[in-house]
């Protein structure tokens, strides 16, 4: 657990690491996209203006396409540019490109769309109502489900829970600079995005047969991605690249950061509507009925993958001894909504936490008791059957406990809602988060990695998975350092470029470390037993001749670990991880505001590599799961589009809890996925104090003043 | 039109449009790329830098507003003694993550330490609450401002300005 310097620090602190919009080559184009500004419809004409010679701009468009017009995706329903049809704001029309950015952004502003325009879907709680919205496949879980009549000493305890988009607002803009080769008749892609590999087969579709060869590199610094840049930049790179190769000259596209609220990727919006049935003496939760449905947007593309994930999150850290869960997506005219850390179960376990202390406030236990009787136990069956072979969620939940003094603050606050007109609250959750793949994902993925010991004992490592500011190259080289003993600095992972890194996958899923490191770390062990040394700096400096040498190792799946993905029964994820959270907040009943004062935290994320690296992921995504449930928020009713950060209101040092962050079991074997979790549990937990605060059950996020000053209004009717 | 400013310590002058913005004169004509372009309406400091010693968002400057004063960026501050103490304190504290907000936060937490390095954690906040940072929860910037507090405590630096 040692806290080694970041490799990239330094640069990046003084600004000389270089970003996309930092590169510059000669004879380069600026490019940009024309899309779509109403919901729904078809374009009928497009003109051009006058003023403008329309041969100094390159266009593409739908036609020019030489391979296929489908963004290559889980499921591939999105063309990179629009035939006619409008789907969605923010539908891309055009590629255009000039060598003068101002010149080329007059241009656009001044071409005239005309559209039939037909009725479209926006209302975000319209959608996920109306059953008429569902498209694709739903899936189930059943779990010792019957049919038969509960008895009637169970309390039976509905809800429904509403979610918002969120924009994953990386502070660097999408962007993408595309350069053809006509003598190799070659493509190369630089961008930032999480995931190269998914970034050249879109460029391949885009492109057909009429390039030899795609290479896709990212570039030096890629300034947060959050899931913002898993598949968005698979469009955007498509169409730079068809810019490119028709220009014959290199053609960077930079959205402004307008066009990236309006048109890119977000969080999906969610109801989840949950039916309970718990003994009300015991407090045991019987059976659970969950309907979870998320608004993919306008087209499914990876949507099913994070609805899938999302109905195995969403019984959360309790044994529900029967249960029935069902998944739907909901087909919207909004842009398409994609990956965004945690990927589906900050939802669902927004929802579960939140209908764990409605329960309690029903039946007249406290949230504390309600956790202590339902906790996933050793033993204990998950929906999916998957059996808990470890009691780390337990421990996690009691050092939180002990560590806020929630008992005793539960009671002092009680106390002190009565004596005082301002209110204090305390919110108390636990959560977890399967690392990787879902299913049989990463045995479909077979990553690969490959390292180079050359003769200086310089160790160059080879995977595709980027440095995105999660501190993975980092973590990565350290864990390989440890292994094979060579010094920190002489270890480096090499920017990924899909023409030298094996595919190791997409950096997405908090799979990087767990899945790859992990990897690494088995190839570093099995280069000592093969040069049958200790000391491999030792042996390449006796036996020159057969350095430099490269290694690779491929992903083999646990035997053992069997998921069937119509049932979805058997391991959904092999490992785990498990937190437990208490969260404090000051409500000041005069503004309708929610002020959160201290956020104890308590994870097993199994080994931890770097205690400040690891400890940065948690700080960071507990600030965005603050932003999500108390301000951000991109369609407000009866409020222009979202177009900037002064509309989109994110946390800023003056919004920053006090946190206290632990790790339990940190010298396991195995350092699990650490990513996402952090955004999993803090909006429930907040949620659940301003229960405390106000007494208010309110089941929608986020808990804005506008929202609470209603709920309060209403339920005083 | 001829504007004329000092810019990280040398004097400079420039042709052009006088209604340009200060970011893009900074990062078109002098290559100064630490200045990054992220919200492009004075919301998120990344773009931060020192005019006539005090941080502005040089999204909203026209470089007219520019003509006779002086400027520093990030470039400019990591080069002086300060500049290193604050980028030194931001390295060991392991507070960077992306870094795509961090010349701007190097650039307001100079002016915080150059004038008032109190160590009061609610002071440092208030004084970086305009820079916005998406990846870290900013607690180890503030960790790092405040260990680059007690730094200068400990240490007589040369103040020069640049």
């Amino acid at each position: 657990m040692k806290s080694k310097p970041r490799k990239d620090g330094r640069a990046k602190i003084t600004g000389k690491c270089r970003f996309l919009d930092d590169y510059s080559l000669e004879d380069m184009l600026h490019g940009y996209l024309l899309y779509a500004t109403i919901d729904k419809g078809k374009i009928i004409n497009i003109s051009y203006p006058q003023d403008f010679d329309l041969n100094e701009f390159t266009i593409v468009q739908a036609s020019d396409i030489p391979g296929q017009n489908i963004v290559p995706e889980p499921v591939s329903d999105q063309p990179f540019m629009t035939e006619g049809e409008v789907l969605h704001f923010g539908q891309v029309i055009m590629g255009i490109a000039h060598p003068d950015l101002k010149t080329l952004m007059s241009f656009i502003s001044a071409i005239k769309i005309e559209y039939e325009e037909k009725k479209a879907v926006i209302d975000v709680q319209n959608c996920l109502d109306d059953k008429i919205y569902q498209f694709g496949e739903c899936m189930h879980i059943s779990h010792k489900h019957n049919d038969e009549k509960y008895p009637e000493h169970l309390k039976h305890i509905e809800d429904v829970f509403y979610t918002q988009h969120q924009e994953q607002a990386y502070l660097e803009p999408q962007g993408m600079l595309a350069e053809y080769d006509l003598n190799n008749n070659t493509i190369k892609i630089t961008g930032t995005m999480q995931c190269p590999f998914f970034v050249e087969e879109a460029v391949k579709t885009i492109m057909g047969n009429t390039v030899e060869k795609v290479i896709v590199e990212t570039s030096e610094g890629i300034g947060g991605a959050f899931g913002g840049k898993e598949d968005f930049p698979n469009l955007l790179a498509g169409i730079t690249a068809l810019l490119a190769y028709k220009a014959h000259k290199p053609v960077k596209i930079k959205l402004d950061r307008a066009d990236d609220l309006l048109i890119t990727t977000k969080r999906h919006p969610s109801r989840i509507a949950i039916v309970s049935y718990t003994d009300a003496i015991t407090g045991e939760i019987e059976a659970v009925n969950i309907d979870y449905r998320l608004d993919a947007g306008a087209y499914q593309t990876l949507s099913p993958v994070v609805l899938h994930r999302g109905i195995l999150h969403v019984s959360g850290g309790y044994d529900l001894p029967r249960c029935e869960i069902s998944g739907f997506l909901h087909q919207s005219n909004t842009p398409p909504n994609g990956a965004f850390r945690g990927f589906g179960a900050p939802q669902a376990i927004f929802a579960i936490e939140s209908h764990i202390d409605n329960i309690s406030k029903a039946i007249g236990k406290t949230p504390l008791e309600m956790r202590q009787i339902n906790i996933l136990r050793i033993n204990d069956e998950m929906p999916s059957g998957q059996v808990i072979k470890e009691d780390n969620l337990n421990e996690c939940f009691e050092r939180v406990l002990e560590i806020s003094d929630y008992t005793n603050k539960y009671k002092q606050f009680e106390q002190y809602n009565k004596e005082h007109k301002d209110k204090k609250g305390i919110g108390l959750v636990l959560a977890m988060h399967g690392g990787g793949y879902t299913g049989n994902g990463e045995k479909i993925l077979k990553s690969k990695v490959k390292m180079r010991l050359d003769q200086n004992a310089d160790v160059q490592i080879y995977v595709a998975n980027v440095e995105m500011g999660q501190g993975a190259h980092t973590t990565l080289s350290q864990m390989v350092n440890e292994e094979l003993n060579i010094p920190l600095e002489k270890v480096n992972v090499q920017i990924p470029n899909t023409g030298k890194t094996p595919n190791s996958g997409p950096t997405v899923a908090s799979r990087t470390i767990y899945i790859v490191g992990s990897l690494l770390q088995k190839l570093a062990a099995q280069i000592k037993t093969e040069l049958k040394c200790d000391d491999i700096a030792d042996y390449i400096h006796n036996n020159q001749k057969v350095f430099p040498r490269e290694y690779e190792l491929s992903f083999q799946p646990d035997p053992n670990d069997d998921f069937d993905d119509k049932t979805n029964q058997g391991i959904a994820y092999h490992d785990f991880s498990w937190a437990a959270c208490v969260v404090e907040i000051d409500y000041d009943p005069l503004q309708y505001k929610v002020k959160v004062k201290k956020c104890w935290n308590v994870l097993d994320i199994g080994r931890v590599i770097n205690n400040d690296i690891a400890l940065g992921q948690v700080y960071g995504g507990v600030t965005q799961a603050l932003g999500w449930a108390l301000t951000e928020n991109i369609y407000k009713k009866g409020y222009p589009r979202t177009r900037g950060f002064t509309d989109y209101t994110l946390p800023t040092t003056e919004d920053t809890p006090e946190m206290m962050v632990e790790f339990i079991h940190t010298e396991s074997a195995v350092a699990k996925g650490l990513g996402e979790i952090p955004m999993n549990y803090p909006a429930p937990a907040v949620r659940n104090a301003l229960i405390q605060a106000t007494g208010i059950i309110i089941n929608d996020l986020p808990l804005t003043p506008e929202r609470i000053y209603h709920e309060i209004n209403r339920s005083s009717l | 039109m001829i504007i004329n400013f000092h810019l990280n310590g040398k004097v400079t002058s420039i042709d052009t449009d006088p209604m340009r913005r200060l970011l893009d004169v900074l990062r078109e004509d002098y290559k100064l790329t630490s200045v990054k372009e992220s919200c492009g309406e004075g919301e998120c400091g990344a773009c931060a830098v020192l005019l006539n010693n005090v941080p502005v968002t040089s999204c909203l400057i026209n470089i007219i507003q520019v003509d006779g004063g002086n400027v520093i960026t990030a470039e400019g501050i990591s080069e002086t003694p300060l500049g290193k103490l604050i980028a030194d304190s931001y390295e060991e504290t392991n507070a960077v993550q992306c870094g795509f907000c961090f010349p701007g936060f190097l650039v307001t937490s100079y002016h915080y330490l150059n004038n008032d390095p109190d160590i009061d954690e609610d002071k440092i906040k208030w004084a970086l609450s305009g820079n916005i940072c998406r990846c870290t929860g900013y607690r180890k910037i503030i960790d790092a401002v405040q260990l680059a507090c007690r730094k200068l405590a400990d240490q007589e630096l040369d103040h020069e300005s640049i």
